[in-house]
């Protein structure tokens, strides 16, 4: 939810930005995007369709850890080939974090119980299990202290009171500024920046 | 064979305008984010 709203966000500001410069919104060339769709279905069947009352395989059981890691080494391939576009290298950061976090926790993002009862105020703990995944999302419940690299984990919850009931990671805030840069980057000028031409010329 | 290789080309063609490479783009990164990143927000365990 956090990451499509900073694509919105994202492709709004720069749809405003054009507009006020009286530019047209720029669509860059990216190269193997086939790739991005490739890594996504499997992941929309596993943990978004399973969340539905649509026809699903019921999260894909242990396979989802495998499907998680193989579509995001796809991504992180994706990003190498598009390296050069703008807010890219946050995309891959961000990526690269949450891959690492994911690795090395048996392949699942791991979230604490103190945050599975943040954000599913209500739920009874008897819903899930310390060590085994949460539902049929992408995350597994771990101790922080038997989670390698915690602080990259599942961690962060909006504020009480906003009522978004949503658990996130370092590398997900990465992602989601990556999104919103390369998203707003395309309503300015097409003209590269005094920066990069001097490096270029170099 | 020739016919069909041109009717497959003016049909890519077609869909290769601006507001559909626009569109597609968007798609696109929206899906990346969403594969790329990892965040709970509710539904998965409750079902």
């Amino acid at each position: 939810m956090i990451l499509a709203a900073a694509v919105l966000a994202g492709f709004a500001a720069g749809f405003l930005r054009a507009a006020r410069a009286g530019r047209p919104y720029r669509t860059p060339d990216l190269r193997y995007p086939a790739l991005v769709l490739v890594a996504f279905l499997p992941q929309m069947f596993a943990f978004y369709l399973s969340r539905t009352d649509l026809p699903n395989l019921g999260g894909f059981g242990e396979w989802g850890r495998v499907i998680l890691v193989i579509s995001q080494l796809l991504l992180l391939v994706f990003v190498l080939f598009n390296r050069r576009q703008p807010g890219f290298w946050l995309l891959g950061l961000g990526l690269a974090l949450n891959l690492l976090v994911i690795l090395l926790n048996g392949g699942y993002m791991p979230i604490s119980p103190e945050t599975v009862r943040t954000i599913y105020p209500g739920v009874p703990d008897s819903q899930w299990q310390i060590g085994h995944r949460l539902g049929n999302g992408k995350d597994i419940v771990l101790l922080p202290e038997e989670t390698r690299l915690w602080f990259l984990s599942d961690r962060f919850t909006f504020p009480e009171g906003w009522n978004l009931l949503v658990a996130f990671s370092f590398g997900d805030i990465l992602i989601a500024l990556g999104a919103f840069w390369l998203l707003w980057s395309l309503g300015g000028s097409s003209q590269p920046s005094p920066m990069l031409v001097n490096e270029e010329s170099r | 064979m020739k016919n069909t290789a041109r009717n497959l080309y003016l049909a890519l063609a077609s869909v290769d305008s601006s507001k559909t490479r626009l569109v597609l783009f968007v798609l696109t990164v929206a899906m990346f984010a969403i594969a790329a990143g990892a965040p709970d927000a509710g539904g998965g365990m409750i079902r």
